[in-house]
């Protein structure tokens, strides 16, 4: 942290005893507060279970029979030939079997395949859901459907409209923040605000010297960007006067503040030193380490902490994700590299009692086939995968849904996208129904005209 | 063609007793099931697929289960159901004596909608053709050709993921009409043996087993059928027709009383006995003789539909009314009758106007509306020192007369269609020639293009007259508005063109007529009389129109786009290049076939055929190197399939219904192509919009004027004139700008004149406290509304000031070669160009955005954007605080203003004048004054002290400035 920076009040107070700003104006810039802010924490309209969101995207498409999945009937058809249904798969294919056993983890004993030994033992916090269903087995559609609900058009994501439902609980950090260290497929659509106000874009964080494009000061003179904030508010203040108060000019002033602080506390959230060794090794991260996914999962619980409403981490990249086409074994790697983060980030959230309020949400875009793509790998599979939520208000220990017995298709309680995203509305207290922005002559929802909460999922 | 007309063609050789045929007539020659036996159809005998005087290419494919759309007899749908498959399925008949051949190609779709060209005897008959979804078949022709060295030759022609199903060849010698293209028609007169027929065997089952559903007096009429008249039978329900006369195995009717598909059982609860079935059967194949003479069409519709006469009393369907501006009792303030409507308005409401605004702030207000730019000192000295009243008139001239003021406005209308520089596909294709179609939108608001030739060049510039080559290039280059509809997905496959044709419907809805059309795809529109019908009018004049081929992640090259060459050559230079795209893919099937042939080939000569794919290889590298001579333009055309569609049911392209024809939206007149155009339509289409006696496109024009200049439209939903808009807040000053905007000859700088020119828009921004009070969202325009400077100002006005801004418009962007491109969904085209231009030059992709424009609430590049939105946020913030440009463009400007000027007073005032278009008073410059000297002193004395610490103060200062609310803002 640099401790040139000082607080704002107190550098404006110091200005009093130069002869630098006109007299008068500084006590008027002190005494003045604003009103009106887009981004004021707002109560929840229904009961809330949740106040924020940790959204976990793993890109490029898990398979669902090598994870979250059982399907004992494809270890033992592993071979054969045949159309099994669910799109890609009326063709005819080899069945391929998953290629890691199987084994119950926590008190519930859900079964969780060898990809993820960590996860498996916090089973108890989780509701896993295996019979989610999406409609297009492209991956940019795919993704683009599992952040806005649409398929083909560009649309707010569901970040966007969780922060233009609650607003943000500090002002002095993003209430939507997305921590890619590389773009998944879709790009900058998947956390676009789009037709919303641009308060509630994602921010996008990428590990390194500067996570938060322009956080660093450039003004490296001590005191300086003070004294020139100092100098452009009082200027404001006076505009302010002579243009009668309008609430948008005094708004835009509060920015500058905010930009301010901003600059200390995103930077000193970024900043992992004073974490115990303890809580480094739960997230599997050495000191210092900024390119692993831990990196990321801890650096969600501290923006969780300090109010930030809805958390992004994007797992893999449009290039270099979960879609084995060729090989399913490179599964191993990409699980291997998440599996001890996410794990220690429930586990700490529990520590810390964060866990109560905090709703944590882990999906990908589809699922993969149980016929075999190339010579050892698995094709995109849109008609059913698994995904899972812990926290605030879900059933942890609970299996939701099933497939048929070769994970082709959904057989009982399909979870559509749609249906996915209105239940993580109503968590928030937030009515997908009613959760609308009027643009283009229509008002527009994160669900379409589409989506049911998943009562048997709350707890 | 029809579909429709399509089965009548068939069906009429059954029932040649009611076709007339002269004797010029051709006459058949040959008709092959080309994946089946031989068979009899139409009373022709067609011969089986392995027959003598016949080479096949192409692989056997055969799928019966599938269920044809239309529905068709028996023995052609056999045929029509095994078919010979692939990319290059080629059909050659041999043996074939000289003379004049016309030939008609049975094609059918098993699954997913493929695309392919046809060629006949090597010319391209069909381009681009969609084979369409599951079961739907069409018999295409008659072409008309010769026999060449005694050889008839069909060929495919497809991409490499593109594939045909031929299912059967029917060729006619002669050039006279073949038989059958007259479309069978219902029995006229029926005979009084056959009212005998109709009275006692069909009108009482019809009215005992249907009418409950299919009639006017239905409780709710199913499936938009009604069959309680001869009209209602005649016209079908939402699928199309139910009855082709005469041929049973055709019409939909029999098909649902015989209960043969599941999905189509009638009457619903109770099967018909056999024999009543029977008696249908002999109706329809008589023609479907019926007596009734009442037509419950009309009524029918009424019921479910929209009261037109009703829809068309909204205000902005009804025609531009007459209005003289009102009496005011301040009869000194309006500067003419522009502000008497306003002046009126505000008198009502007990409001009274604003000041004048001054000097300095008119001409930084007007010179920042018009060309995006602050003013300059020297302008601000003459501007202020000019006491002749025709000043401001001189100074609004001059600025519409300089080329900046193109390249504002046309960021306007860039904003409304927008405009991006890449496909929006999965893999966002860039597209290196719109930057034309860019240029031109700023050339023809420069040099004032009456509105109404602008709308016509770009949705059909291609179809006017032009007086020279050069002209009609450049409405060539103007139909690129068309083109840039954005493109989707990665299949090749399955293609879905129906979404950009949707995006097409939906900009051309929103920018011309100010409607949202495309809530009519799925169903009639719920709040505006647009119905589905009205719709797919429109959809079938751009599914009749060729749109280039932006290439996608499967397909990577660009594709059908136009030369711009002479007039005269372009056909010949269309088959140029067309012929080098057939030899690009044959060189590429080549590699692939080379490719797959390795598998096989033994150890000892797979050193030979490696070798020969490196050549093979490199052959096709080095064709698809050489660019075509040709300057191209990402333009439209006319498409080699000119027809009607078939309205999607619930908007799916896999269900189709009845065809409708294409015309104007009926709430707009309806108008119809003439009949026998062969055209898209998108002349007529041009024309209906720009049509005097239409009245959306004049008001929607002035209106987004209006909201260009005072930053909210009269109608403050630009986009919307329907009933989810608002309405006008001064409905006769609408009226009467349409009005004017029409006598000046559709001149846009005619108009800015006139409002320009008004006493309000001179007021002042700073309103009493009354006014705000009692209107206080400014409605009324008792003030100048203050606004934001847009995205792209702040960036033209933070180079200016630095000194690096290139006035030059821009050209094309630096794209990668089109040799090179490679994207793909996992690796989409994605680059920011950083240009010393202005920012309407910058390059725009359509999905992903440009930081700094994003950051500002810059237009959204995949749909249309009305209005800008001035969000506030901390990240702006964060951006003029940090961001390396706001720091290099105020290092430079500090550096301008201190060689420029000798003293730092005379630099301060400098500095205000042209940032904030003022001089500062005497505190401000006192308080900077002060500033820079703690600031020097700050520089100095830290360790190590700065190298040049005045100019680091000074770097501050002007930092300063680019962050005031007066800098942004515009008064």
């Amino acid at each position: 942290m640099n401790p040139l920076r000082t607080s704002r009040r107190g550098v404006l107070q110091s200005l009093v005893g130069t002869s630098l700003l006109l007299p008068g104006l500084v006590s008027r810039l002190l005494a003045e507060s604003d009103s009106r802010d887009p981004l004021a924490p707002r109560p929840s309209p229904q009961p809330a279970r949740a106040k924020r969101v940790i959204f976990i995207f793993s890109n490029g498409g898990v398979s669902h029979m090598d994870t979250f999945d059982y399907k004992p009937k494809l270890f033992a058809a592993d071979g054969k030939t045949m159309g099994v249904g669910g799109g890609l798969s009326n063709q005819q294919r080899r069945l391929l079997k998953p290629g890691w056993e199987f084994r119950p983890g926590g008190q519930c004993g859900a079964l969780v395949s060898d990809l993820f030994p960590h996860l498996r033992e916090r089973m108890d916090d989780i509701c896993l859901i295996r019979s989610m269903k999406s409609d297009d087995n492209e991956h940019y559609q795919a993704t683009l459907a599992i952040h806005t609900g649409s398929f083909f058009f560009s649309r707010p994501s569901i970040g966007s409209w969780v922060s233009y439902g609650l607003g943000t609980m500090n002002q002095n950090l993003p209430s939507f923040v997305v921590l890619a260290p590389q773009m998944p497929y879709a790009g900058t659509q998947i956390f676009n605000n789009d037709f919303l106000p641009a308060y509630h874009q994602g921010v996008r964080v990428i590990p390194g010297r500067e996570p938060i494009a322009n956080l660093d000061p450039r003004t490296t003179q001590p005191g300086v960007q003070d004294l020139e904030i100092g100098l452009a508010e009082a200027f404001n203040r006076q505009h302010l006067q002579t243009h009668g108060h309008d609430s948008e000019l005094a708004a835009r002033i509060r920015t500058f503040e905010t930009a301010f602080r901003m600059q200390t506390e995103a930077s000193e959230t970024f900043d992992l030193s004073r974490e115990s060794d303890e809580t480094l090794a739960l997230y599997g991260l050495k000191r210092g380490q900024t390119d692993s996914f831990g990196w990321q999962c801890l650096v969600a619980r501290r923006l969780t902490e300090r109010g930030v409403r809805f958390v992004e981490l994007v797992d893999g990249s449009s290039s270099h994700n979960w879609d084995q086409h060729g090989d399913m074994a490179e599964h191993a790697k990409h699980a291997k590299a998440i599996d001890q983060p996410i794990s220690g980030l429930l586990l700490d959230l529990k520590r810390r009692g964060l866990l109560e309020d905090t709703l944590v949400v882990w999906t990908t875009e589809f699922g993969r086939t149980p016929g075999v793509d190339g010579e050892k790998g698995r094709g995109h599979h849109s008609a059913c995968f698994s995904s899972w939520m812990a926290g605030a208000g879900v059933q942890g220990g609970l299996t939701y849904g099933s497939t048929d017995e070769l994970g082709a298709t959904v057989a009982e309680n399909r979870v559509h996208v749609h249906d996915f995203h209105a239940t993580i509305l109503h968590l928030l207290g937030l009515d997908h129904e009613r959760l609308t922005f009027r643009h283009g002559g229509r008002d527009y929802r994160l669900t379409d005209v589409h989506g049911n909460v998943v009562q048997a999922l709350l707890a | 063609m029809k579909w429709t007309n399509q089965i009548m063609w068939a069906v009429v050789f059954a029932l040649m007793t009611m076709v007339s045929v002269s004797g010029a007539d051709a006459t058949f020659y040959r008709g092959i099931n080309l994946n089946g036996p031989g068979l009899t159809l139409e009373g022709h005998a067609w011969e089986s697929g392995d027959t003598t005087n016949l080479v096949v290419r192409g692989s056997a494919f055969e799928n019966q289960s599938v269920p044809l759309k239309p529905a068709t007899d028996a023995v052609r749908a056999r045929m029509i159901r095994s078919s010979r498959w692939g990319s290059d399925v080629e059909v050659q008949l041999t043996g074939v004596p000289a003379g004049p051949y016309q030939v008609f190609l049975y094609v059918w779709e098993d699954n997913n909608s493929e695309q392919f060209d046809l060629l006949l005897n090597g010319k391209a008959v069909l381009e681009r053709f969609h084979s369409g979804s599951a079961g739907q078949w069409k018999r295409l022709g008659p072409w008309k050709t010769t026999s060449q060295d005694g050889r008839l030759t069909v060929a495919v022609d497809a991409p490499s993921h593109g594939a045909a199903n031929l299912s059967g060849l029917e060729v006619w010698a002669g050039t006279g009409e073949v038989p059958g293209t007259t479309p069978a028609r219902f029995a006229l007169q029926p005979t009084a043996e056959q009212v005998d027929f109709f009275e006692r065997r069909i009108r009482p089952v019809l009215a005992e087993h249907c009418y409950e559903c299919h009639s006017a007096q239905a409780k709710q009429i199913k499936g938009g059928l009604v069959i309680d008249s001869r009209a209602g039978l005649v016209r079908g329900g939402d699928t199309g027709p139910i009855v082709t006369p005469g041929d049973p195995e055709a019409s939909l009717l029999i098909h649902a009383v015989r209960r043969t598909d599941p999905n189509l059982v009638m009457p619903p609860r109770h099967p018909l006995p056999r024999e009543v079935v029977a008696d249908f059967e002999a109706w329809v194949r008589a023609g479907a003789p019926d007596p009734r003479t009442e037509n419950t069409v009309a009524a029918a519709q009424a019921r479910s539909a929209i009261d037109w006469n009703a829809a068309k009393q909204w205000w902005s369907f009804r025609p531009l009314g007459i209005h003289s501006p009102p009496s005011v009792q301040q009869t000194n303030w309006p500067d003419g009758d522009l502000d008497r409507f306003i002046l009126a308005r505000m008198e009502a409401a007990k409001l009274a106007p604003a000041e004048d605004a001054t000097p300095a702030a008119l001409i930084r207000r007007v010179t920042f509306d018009l060309t995006g730019l602050p003013p300059t000192p020297d302008d601000l000295r003459a501007f202020g020192n000019d006491p002749s009243p025709t000043a401001y008139a001189r100074l609004v001239d001059r600025l519409l007369a300089t080329p900046e003021y193109g390249e504002r406005w046309g960021r306007h209308w860039l904003d409304v269609v927008r405009y991006a520089d890449t496909a929006g596909d999965n893999s966002d294709f860039p597209i290196p020639q719109l930057y034309r179609y860019r240029n031109w939108v700023i050339r023809a608001f420069n040099r004032d293009l009456p509105f109404d030739q602008f709308v016509r060049q770009q949705l059909a510039g291609d179809l006017l007259p032009a007086a020279t080559s050069d002209q009609q290039q450049d409405q060539i280059i103007a139909t690129g508005y068309l083109a840039n509809a954005r493109r989707f997905g990665s299949r090749v496959e399955d293609y879905p063109q129906h979404l950009t044709i949707e995006d097409t419907l939906d900009n051309v809805g929103r920018t011309f007529l100010g409607l949202s059309l495309n809530c009519a795809r799925c169903h009639d529109h719920k709040f505006d009389p647009i119905t589905a019908e009205d719709y797919y009018a429109l959809y079938g004049i751009f599914h009749s129109t060729r749109y280039p081929w932006p290439g996608i992640e499967l397909e990577q090259k660009q594709r059908d786009l136009v030369p711009l060459v002479e007039p005269g050559r372009r056909l010949e230079v269309e088959a140029q290049l067309k012929t080098r795209e057939r030899e690009q893919r044959r060189l590429e099937k080549e590699v692939q076939r080379l490719r797959e042939s390795l598998k096989g080939t033994p150890a000892d000569q797979k050193a030979t055929v490696e070798q020969q794919i490196r050549d093979a290889e490199s052959a096709a590298r080095e064709h698809a190197r050489q660019a075509p001579p040709f300057e191209m333009a990402y333009a439209v055309a006319e498409s080699t399939q000119l027809e009607d569609v078939a309205v999607q049911l619930k908007g799916d392209p896999a269900k189709p219904g009845r065809v409708v024809p294409r015309r104007f939206l009926t709430v707009l007149g309806g108008a119809e192509l003439p009949s026998g155009t062969s055209a898209s339509g998108r002349l007529q289409l041009a024309n209906w919009i720009v049509d005097p006696a239409g009245p959306l496109m004049s008001r929607v024009l002035v209106n987004r004027l209006w909201h260009y200049h005072f930053g909210r439209g009269l109608v403050p939903t630009p986009n919307d004139f329907g009933r989810q808009g608002k309405p006008p807040t001064h409905p006769e000053l609408l009226d009467w700008l349409a009005g004017q905007f029409q006598e000046s000859g559709y001149s846009l700088k005619a108009m800015h004149r006139l409002i320009l020119l008004s006493r309000t828009y001179r007021q002042s921004s700073v309103r009493s406290s009354d006014a705000v009070e009692k209107d206080p969202t400014n409605e009324l325009l008792s003030g100048f509304p203050r606004r934001r400077l847009d995205a792209e100002t702040i960036r033209d006005a933070l180079l200016l000031l630095g000194g690096t801004l290139d006035r030059t418009p821009g050209e094309a962007h630096p794209f990668p070669p089109q040799s090179e491109w490679k994207f793909t969904q996992h690796n989409p085209f994605k680059a920011v160009y950083d240009t010393p231009r202005r920012s309407v030059y910058l390059m725009t992709q359509r999905i992903q955005r440009h930081p700094f424009l994003a950051t500002f609430d810059g237009a959204d590049p995949a749909a249309s954007t009305p209005a800008r939105l001035t969000s506030t946020t901390p990240v702006q913030a964060l951006l003029l605080l940090n961001d390396p440009l706001v720091h290099e463009q105020s290092r430079r400007f500090a550096e301008r203003l201190r060689a420029q000027n000798e003293s730092d007073a005379d630099r301060i005032t400098a500095a205000f004048e042209q940032a904030l278009g003022r001089p500062p008073r005497s505190e401000e410059l006192t308080g900077c004054l002060n500033y820079l000297s703690e600031v020097t002193t700050r520089y100095r004395t830290t360790t190590p002290p700065s190298a040049q610490p005045e100019l680091d103060a000074w770097q501050s200062l002007i930092r300063v400035l680019f962050r005031l609310n007066e800098f942004v803002y515009l008064d």
